[in-house]
């Protein structure tokens, strides 16, 4: 009683002193307290009317995190939904300091560009075997070794939310770095470009470390082997690590060294000496530091930037999908990272760089879908497309991942992705695209006269991962459309959904179109089709491995349509010709998929100001990716961070 | 050289064709099989959990009858060999696959065995809700083993989050948590899932151990404790899995009583059978094409099989394949297409009998370990008597996605305590997890409840 006589004092007071301060921590003083009397009955762990739970959300920096979310939770308390009319309503001074305090936590966090936070990430199993390539010289298939991994955010692998740590992850680590390590020591080459010579005491050496032990128990010894041992392992740890060593972290993997090294005095030298040192390197391939893409936390408030070890380490595996190289981690060194045109002319040069094709192939082949085709499993009906086999398949893949390459590196215009004159092929590819005159398993680019096939829309690649095993599916493909190109993304169907006859026999006989109208004449199926349908049953002249086609056998097919917004096309090329016109929505999705794929983690609400901006980069100038991929890598929460809000563990078990 | 007089049984079977039911050929079994648990004192229960993926014919899979004396319906019927192992329970749901957000396969797919909400993400927040019920007997008697679990499947993590519904498509993926936030890897190699086992005990093939591993993993340990102190709270709980994989093979590696157990176990017979199977993975490698997925099934079985008869683990979860897998099943007679967009038949009476008929290509092949184990004594019983292998999907029929009445078979009698060779049907929306609680109860695993459980099942405990 007493005590809600006083908040109620407390409150109006509160009203008047919020218009002024921006209280950091207005939330959990202000807002929480009225929470927890009028909204956490029904929305608690325990209970979640609705699948909505604020008892969550006991900190701030949580409801910044989740703000899309808090938007909605705003909308239905600013429409008095809630509390539903079954319990009291809000009291006037309540509603409006949750209305205004909800707002203001929400636009504080935008306009003081709060990075999100980005979760330790492992490397992903591309990352590994790139990484192991640069570092050692050592080809490894990571792929096909380690168990798979799931995907994340926007989609692809090497988001840190979705990627684990278990046992048997471990052990093939384990086994993959004892591989690795044996390959290496195999190529005399290889084993020298990073052990660059044969440790050897000479018997005066010997002698003369000999005599000095005789005299002192801590005598220095004469070209000690871990003095020589220190000389390879510590280059080959800092680039491993990204960064470099501490002390005690050389001290271990020395000890480890020194451990190997007397425990082996059967052996003989250099033998000796570099079966201690691989041992070295396995622990160096297994460690978190290796393995995790860490950012560490040191105890400071709000926003700061990335130190430049991390930033370099972001910026790499980014753009090559590996560790940074010496030029990187000599600028991280200087500190000159954090200057912003020394991050365009790195930018500028690691696109031009060979490895960025890694980038163009990781990310062109998650977002589009390709990866795929290259998995061992079956996409297409054997029985209906014999012709349709892993060559072919790796063929397309490829195709993809050129395109893609070129335009990041030499059309510079992403729109092109969606429509243009060219495509790359190979002898292979040629023919079952039907193109003359090219010869030879290399890819190379070529004119396209049937302007149906340049950009991702004519690729078979793309239109066979989207079609189902024994026919083409209009509405996968319209899908397709619109979450991949446009970045908007349906409703799920109904539960009791249905699907069209799986057989194009069945289909051709009605007509496929007419089923989809008749499917559509369903009002819960019509809002979402309406949309869907048009954009795939525009490329229905390409059959389910992509392949053009005039008619389903006798019946000829009708690629024209109308989209949602009443504009009229006929086939794919006119298709082509309006999506290009969605500029502002294609410019949003690249946006938000690149942020994704750079950050390694899910677009936030608080990501929205660096999406609008990214989004009128791509506008201003063309949809260049180089200055898109430049304002980004500047971007905040490319180049910021913040500490996570949940206290940390300080006793490590 | 001496391949080529060596006729393998899996030839053999492929010579028979793919789409005829094959029971275990008993003539080919080792005769006299028997396990390293042949004395009477008491044989530890083995654990497996076989996931099927899309749902069933709704109408071929409960028998007419209930009690004791039923008839198998045509989808179970490849159980007619082991009719008196096996308990087909009906009307078990899994309530917490329903929530406000839950889509049609994800949330009936990483819950299963958790039997509580998953949370709906597309990565950032992942959770099955809690443990999975392998986990917790994993847990429990795990130690005793080599492996505390092993889980297996077909197919990889189906990649990329679909948007529409918000899921990332791990929960297609993972039936098994160690923890609500940790899914476990899945094997899904023959060649790579034996050798883990048992590759030191295949004659000429052992590879010798790492004598420096032990230092190697001291060093990486202390560098993980070291990095953790610097991070930030979810960091660190991320870094807790490192740690904890990290231990897990550590003790395993110096665990030399388990060791010794394991090596042990590896009887005559077992060597015999290692042998062999060794040599179809062997074969199977290279003359893999693709499309017919039994044969890979059934190494996946067999090695499971070895896993139990040699006690090298106690609890398997295997997936036939992802959620929404849409495996190309046009390899069975009759079968043209794809098993999700199958199992979406509309009532089609053409597209019903295609999917009955992939339902029953599952049954076999559960029937087939079924018999396989049955085929191993352990003293006066069966591997099979003391084992629990439950078959289940996240869902009754494909085109309505509907959770309640979850198709469910339970074989083995867990040594005596289940009584089996019955038909129940239980009261409407019985929560799957109180089948979960008995199997902990009958393997003396006392533990008050799990998931949403409000009790064990009535007969089914002796």
């Amino acid at each position: 009683m007493v005590r809600s006589v006083i908040s109620i004092a407390t409150l109006s007071c509160m009203v008047v002193a919020m218009a002024h301060a921006q209280e950091a921590n207005l939330y959990e003083t202000t807002l929480r307290p009225i929470l927890e009397k009028r909204c956490i009955e029904c929305h608690n762990t325990g209970n979640t009317k609705g699948g909505v739970n604020i008892d969550n959300y006991k900190e701030q920096a949580r409801v910044v995190k989740d703000g899309a979310f808090w938007l909605k939770v705003l909308d239905q308390i600013k429409n008095r939904d809630m509390p539903p009319s079954t319990e009291p309503p809000l009291p006037d001074n309540e509603y409006e300091i949750l209305v205004k305090g909800i707002d203001s936590v929400l636009q504080s966090s935008l306009r003081e560009r709060v990075p999100g936070h980005v979760v330790i990430r492992r490397l992903s199993h591309t990352e590994y075997q790139y990484t192991i390539l640069d570092l050692l010289g050592v080809e490894f298939d990571a792929k096909s070794y380690f168990p798979s991994d799931a995907s994340g955010g926007g989609g692809f692998d090497n988001q840190g939310g979705a990627l684990f740590f278990t046992p048997l992850k471990f052990e093939r680590y384990y086994d993959a770095a004892e591989e690795i390590i044996g390959q290496l020591r195999a190529d005399v080459e290889k084993w020298h470009a990073i052990v660059p010579f044969d440790y050897k005491q000479t018997w005066w050496q010997r002698l003369a470390n000999w005599v000095k032990s005789l005299f002192s128990d801590n005598y220095r010894e004469i070209n000690a082997p871990e003095v020589a041992a220190e000389k390879v392992i510590v280059p080959v740890a800092t680039k491993a690590y990204r960064r470099f060593l501490r002390e005690d972290e050389k001290d271990r993997l020395i000890e480890l060294f020194s451990s190997v090294y007397d425990a082996t005095d059967t052996l003989s030298n250099p033998h000796r000496f570099n079966e201690a040192v691989a041992q070295a390197f396995k622990a160096v391939l297994v460690s978190p530091h290796f393995l995790y893409r860490a950012e560490e936390e040191p105890r400071v408030r709000g926003v700061y930037p990335l130190s430049n070890f991390e930033l370099a380490t972001r910026l790499s595996y980014f753009l090559w999908s590996s560790m940074p190289d010496e030029e990187l981690f000599s600028l991280a060194y200087q500190g000159k990272l954090q200057d912003t045109l020394v991050l365009e002319q790195q930018v500028k040069r690691m696109l031009a760089d060979p490895k960025a094709k890694r980038f163009a192939e990781s990310f062109a082949a998650q977002w589009l879908g390709v990866s795929k085709l290259l998995e061992n499993t079956q996409i297409v009906d054997p029985e209906r497309f014999p012709e349709f086999d892993m060559t072919i398949r790796k063929a397309l893949y490829r195709e993809t991942v050129e395109y893609f390459y070129y335009v990041l590196t030499g059309s510079r215009n992403m729109l092109e992705l969606i429509n243009s004159n060219y495509t790359f092929v190979n002898e292979e590819l040629a023919k079952y695209y039907g193109i003359e005159g090219v010869t030879g398993p290399e890819f190379r680019k070529v004119d396209v006269t049937e302007r149906w096939r340049g950009g991702v829309l004519g690729m078979a690649g793309v239109l066979t991962t989207t079609s189902l095993p024994t026919r083409t599916s209009p509405v996968l493909r319209g899908k397709w459309v619109m979450e991949q190109l446009l970045g908007v993304s349906p409703p799920p169907p109904p539960a009791e959904v249905a699907e069209l006859p799986k057989d194009e026999k069945s289909h051709s006989a009605v007509g496929l179109r007419k089923l989809l109208e008749r499917h559509r004449s369903d009002p819960a199926c019509f809002s979402c089709h309406v949309k869907m349908d048009p954009l795939g049953l525009g490329l229905e002249n390409f059959d389910a491995v992509g392949r053009w086609r005039d008619s389903y056998g006798s019946v000829a097919i009708d690629p024209s349509g109308v989209l949602a917004d009443g504009q009229k096309f006929n086939g794919p090329v006119e298709l082509k010709e309006l999506l290009l016109q969605e500029k502002q929505r294609i410019a949003r999705n690249f946006a938000s998929r690149m942020l994704s794929y750079a950050l390694g983690r899910s677009v936030l609400f608080t990501d929205e100001p660096a999406l609008r901006q990214l989004e009128q980069c791509l506008i201003d100038n063309n949809f260049d990716p180089q200055v898109f991929i430049a304002t980004l890598v500047k971007s905040y929460p490319f180049r910021m961070k913040i500490n996570d809000f949940r206290k940390k563990v300080d006793e490590i078990i | 050289m001496s391949k080529k007089w060596h006729i393998s049984r899996r030839r053999m079977l492929k010579g028979m064709g793919a789409c005829i039911a094959l029971p275990f050929l008993e003539a080919m079994a080792l005769p006299g099989m028997s396990s390293p648990y042949s004395g009477s004192a008491g044989s530890p229960v083995r654990n497996a959990f076989l996931y099927l993926p899309n749902g069933v014919h709704p109408d071929l899979w409960s028998p007419a009858q209930t009690g004791r004396n039923f008839e198998l319906s045509r989808q179970l019927s490849p159980l007619k060999n082991v009719k008196d192992d096996i308990l087909i329970l009906g009307e078990l749901m899994n309530k917490n696959s329903i929530f406000e957000g839950a889509d049609g396969h994800y949330a009936k797919t990483a819950s299963i065995l958790t039997c509580l909400p998953i949370k709906q993400t597309i990565g950032d927040n992942i959770s099955s809700g809690g443990i999975s019920v392998d986990q917790v007997i994993a847990n429990a008697v795990g130690n005793e083993t080599l492996f505390p679990s092993l889980e297996y499947g077909l197919d990889r993590i189906a990649t990329g989050v679909d948007i529409n519904v918000g899921f990332t498509r791990l929960y297609a993926s993972s039936i098994s948590w160690k923890t609500a936030t940790q899914p476990l890897s899945k094997e899904i190699d023959p060649r790579l899932a034996f050798d883990r086992l048992f590759r030191s005990f295949v004659p000429g093939k052992a590879a010798k151990e790492d004598p420096w591993k032990r230092s190697v993993l001291d060093a990486v340990m202390e560098d993980a404790r070291n990095l953790k102190k610097n991070l930030g709270r979810s960091d660190q709980d991320k870094l807790s899995e490192y740690l904890e994989s990290i231990r897990s093979v550590e003790k395993r590696i110096t665990s030399e009583a388990n060791k010794e157990k394991f090596a042990a176990n590896i009887t005559p017979d077992i060597v015999k059978e290692l042998k062999r199977l060794d040599q179809d993975i062997d074969e199977y490698v290279e003359m893999y094409a693709g499309v017919d997925v039994t044969e890979k099934t059934r190494l996946m079985l067999d090695i499971m099989a070895l896993a139990f008869w040699s006690d090298a683990t106690r609890v398997i979860t295997f997936m036939f394949g992802n959620a929404v897998s849409n495996r190309n099943f046009s390899f069975l007679e009759g079968v043209n297409g794809a098993h999700h967009s199958i199992s979406h038949h509309m009532d089609d009476p053409v597209l019903m009998e295609q999917y009955a008929r992939i339902t029953t290509w599952h049954v076999e092949q559960y029937a087939y370990f079924l018999e396989k184990l049955k085929s191993i004594k352990e003293g006066d019983k069966t591997l099979l008597d003391n084992s629990m292998i439950t078959f289940v999907s996240g869902l009754r029929d494909g085109n309505r996605h509907s959770p309640r009445n979850v198709p469910l078979v339970v074989a083995g009698k867990a040594g005596g305590k289940l009584k089996t060779g019955q038909h129940i049907i239980y009261e409407k929306n019985t929560p799957l997890a109180n089948l979960y609680l008995s199997m902990l109860h009958a393997q003396n695993i006392e533990v008050e409840s799990f998931g949403d459980s409000t009790g064990t099942l009535n007969g089914i405990l002796v």
